[in-house]
């Protein structure tokens, strides 16, 4: 029992706790006689451990280490990797020489990205990639020109973890971002060519004005746009093809001979594998353009011969793209008449007229080549062009002749017997796994 | 061509995906050793499971859960599950089907219109996503009824959501949207 009240001198003095602190107190008079420790630190545990502690002192048999992510304190200090990260973010903003905003934001972007509860517990290689999102964003939001494979590439990071980092960042922080611009782009993925200086290892004629090339690719680019070749597809190999054509189209006779790979490989950057493919695209767009100006047609351009051309196709391709289209509409709305009209104008040609033998079958002709045309409209995306219209699936046609099913029939024994291995087949299995 | 005009739009459903429970554990050794089309992944601790009619793949696990997947209709899926559930209960197992919910459909849309992926995303931001890079189609959320879309340029969309009335709904909120994004001739 502790001692007597050296306020009234009471031995009623009992051991009482106000929230967590342990106290000593008279009940007659009220007399705090000693109120225990609220929390303790190592330096006063320590002491109090060399020293007899008083018994209402409550210091904890074994003092277990506080995690970093459950520490109470009001000023934490950044962890080790948070610190590497925010390291991470300023030098891969200073490699790719964004301006300072660009840069801020990132920061703080990956500061709020790194503290949230979906990415604070998960590995080092999903953190390195969210360095990389945080720049990203941080680009996209103040219009700097950027693709997620320049990112990949520069961090080493898988692009299937780093697309599904960075969906997942857009999706927990709700972001917005703007699109990205592919006529801004086109002028910094053609900064990285090496075709614009002087150097021992490119000939003179593929030497050529950078300015000249940028301002053709945008062209180029556009039309694709226009024209289907860029929806839903990966920006890089359109302006790869882009600069290409841009390119080979400002010295043709020397360059025409020159392969994708070839300027590639000159250029000093990685031929896209799709890249050949949308020069194909590009260029039977220009070829269908060409053939809507009249000083082209009697030259009969094919995909090798056109690019010689492309200045005056872009010159004028805004008006040429408004005939091609309209022109297609209207075949679209003529085709539909033509059939009816062609088979009036051949009865009464057989009616009456002796010559009118001719004109059945060249009424027929214009009317199958309006069919054809109708069924061939231009402009559209590849893949539509492509596509082969698939056969109506067998089980899909029985279907439609069978009863509705309701998913309550009833099921015989006889179905599901056939799901079902017989004795001897279950013996048979066993021993064959026996042998094996 | 205006939106309001009656226009049918063929909706295919391609997948229909259900779960249901056995109340009882399942010798996963035994069905492999006794069922047929059958391949046993003891690694994952599973058995797949395919039926003919209808065309189904079930995963089942030993705790008695079992997924259906590959039904091209709701009733398809419920008679294949049931097919399933007595299948189990031939095998000599205490089956109830219990807990039957179908969780997932996954229709196919598409509209008579091409469609311009970049000002779909500008006009419907931030409910829409496009990413290029990363995928070819627009992505649109109609969070109220749990469906997702993605739509591509050709036209063609893909709806995916927890019922085939929520598949229509999301078709029938999302139409004049897209139909606003359609390609116009300049």
């Amino acid at each position: 029992m502790p001692g007597r009240c050296p306020e009234c001198g009471s031995s009623e003095v009992v051991e009482d706790s106000h929230y967590s602190q342990d106290h000593l107190v008279c009940t007659e008079c009220g007399f705090l006689l000693t109120e225990g420790l609220l929390t303790t630190t190592r330096s006063e545990e320590t002491f109090s451990q060399g020293t007899p502690a008083p018994f209402f002192i409550r210091v904890p048999a074994v003092r277990k280490a506080v995690r970093y992510s459950e520490s109470t304190a009001e000023v934490k200090k950044p962890c080790r990797n948070q610190i590497q990260g925010q390291k991470r973010v300023h030098d891969l903003c200073r490699i790719l020489r964004v301006r300072p905003v660009v840069e801020d934001t990132a920061s703080e972007l990956y500061l709020k990205a790194y503290e949230h509860q979906s990415f604070l517990h998960v590995t080092l290689e999903k953190k390195e990639a969210l360095v990389g999102c945080c720049v990203h964003i941080s680009c996209r939001q103040h219009n700097w020109p950027l693709t997620l494979s320049t990112i990949c590439s520069l961090l080493h990071v898988e692009p299937t973890l780093f697309s599904t980092v960075y969906q997942h960042l857009l999706k927990e922080l709700r972001l917005d971002i703007p699109t990205l611009s592919l006529l801004d782009l086109v002028k910094t993925h053609c900064d990285g060519f090496n075709l614009f200086q002087n150097s021992a290892s490119i000939p003179s004629q593929f030497l050529e004005n950078k300015d000249k090339v940028v301002e053709r690719a945008m062209q180029l680019v556009e039309l694709a746009s226009e024209t289907w070749l860029v929806t839903g597809r990966h920006p890089v190999p359109i302006i790869t093809a882009a600069a290409y054509l841009a390119w080979q189209s400002l010295f043709p006779g020397h360059r025409l001979k020159c392969s994708l790979g070839k300027f590639c490989k000159l250029a000093g950057v990685r031929q896209p594998p799709p890249a050949s493919q949308r020069v194909k695209e590009m260029l039977d767009i220009l070829v269908t353009l060409a053939s809507q100006l009249a000083w082209l047609v009697p030259q009969q351009l094919d995909a090798k011969t056109v690019v010689k051309y492309t200045d005056d196709i872009l010159r004028h391709r805004t008006l040429l793209l408004r005939q091609t289209l309209s022109f297609a509409s209207t075949e679209n709305t003529n085709g539909h008449i033509d059939p009816s009209e062609g088979t009036e104008t051949s009865g009464e040609a057989e009616a009456g007229n002796s010559s009118g033998e001719m004109v059945p079958s060249v009424v027929e002709h214009l009317g199958d080549v309006s069919r054809r045309k109708r069924t061939m409209p231009i402009f559209l995306p590849p893949c539509l062009k492509q596509r082969k219209w698939k056969k109506a699936c067998p089980e899909a046609e029985t279907t439609l002749h069978t009863e509705p099913t309701t998913g309550e029939e009833e099921i015989s024994d006889s179905e599901i017997e056939q799901y079902l291995r017989t004795p001897e087949e279950v013996a048979a299995f066993k021993s064959a796994r026996a042998i094996l | 061509m205006e939106p309001d005009n009656d226009i049918a739009l063929d909706i295919l459903i391609t997948n229909v995906v259900c779960v249901f429970k056995t109340r009882c554990h399942l010798n996963l050794r035994k069905i492999a050793l006794e069922g047929t089309n059958v391949i046993y992944k003891r690694d994952v601790g599973k058995v797949l499971m395919k039926l003919r009619k209808p065309r189904i793949t079930a995963t089942i696990w030993s705790s008695g859960k079992i997924i259906c997947t590959g039904a091209t209709s709701e009733e398809d899926a419920k008679t294949g599950a049931r097919r399933l559930a007595r299948l189990l209960q031939k095998l000599g197992f205490q089956v109830k089907f219990a807990g039957y919910k179908i969780v997932n459909v996954l229709a196919v849309c598409t509209m008579p219109f091409e469609i311009r992926l970049p000002e779909f995303t500008k006009r419907n931001r931030p409910i829409a996503s496009y990413e290029p890079e990363l995928h070819p189609a627009a992505s649109y959320r109609v969070k109220a009824l749990k469906a997702t879309l993605q739509i591509f340029s050709t036209g063609s969309i893909t709806i995916t959501a927890p019922s085939i009335q929520c598949v229509a709904t999301a078709v029938e909120q999302t139409y004049p949207l897209i139909f606003e994004s359609r390609k116009m001739i300049k």
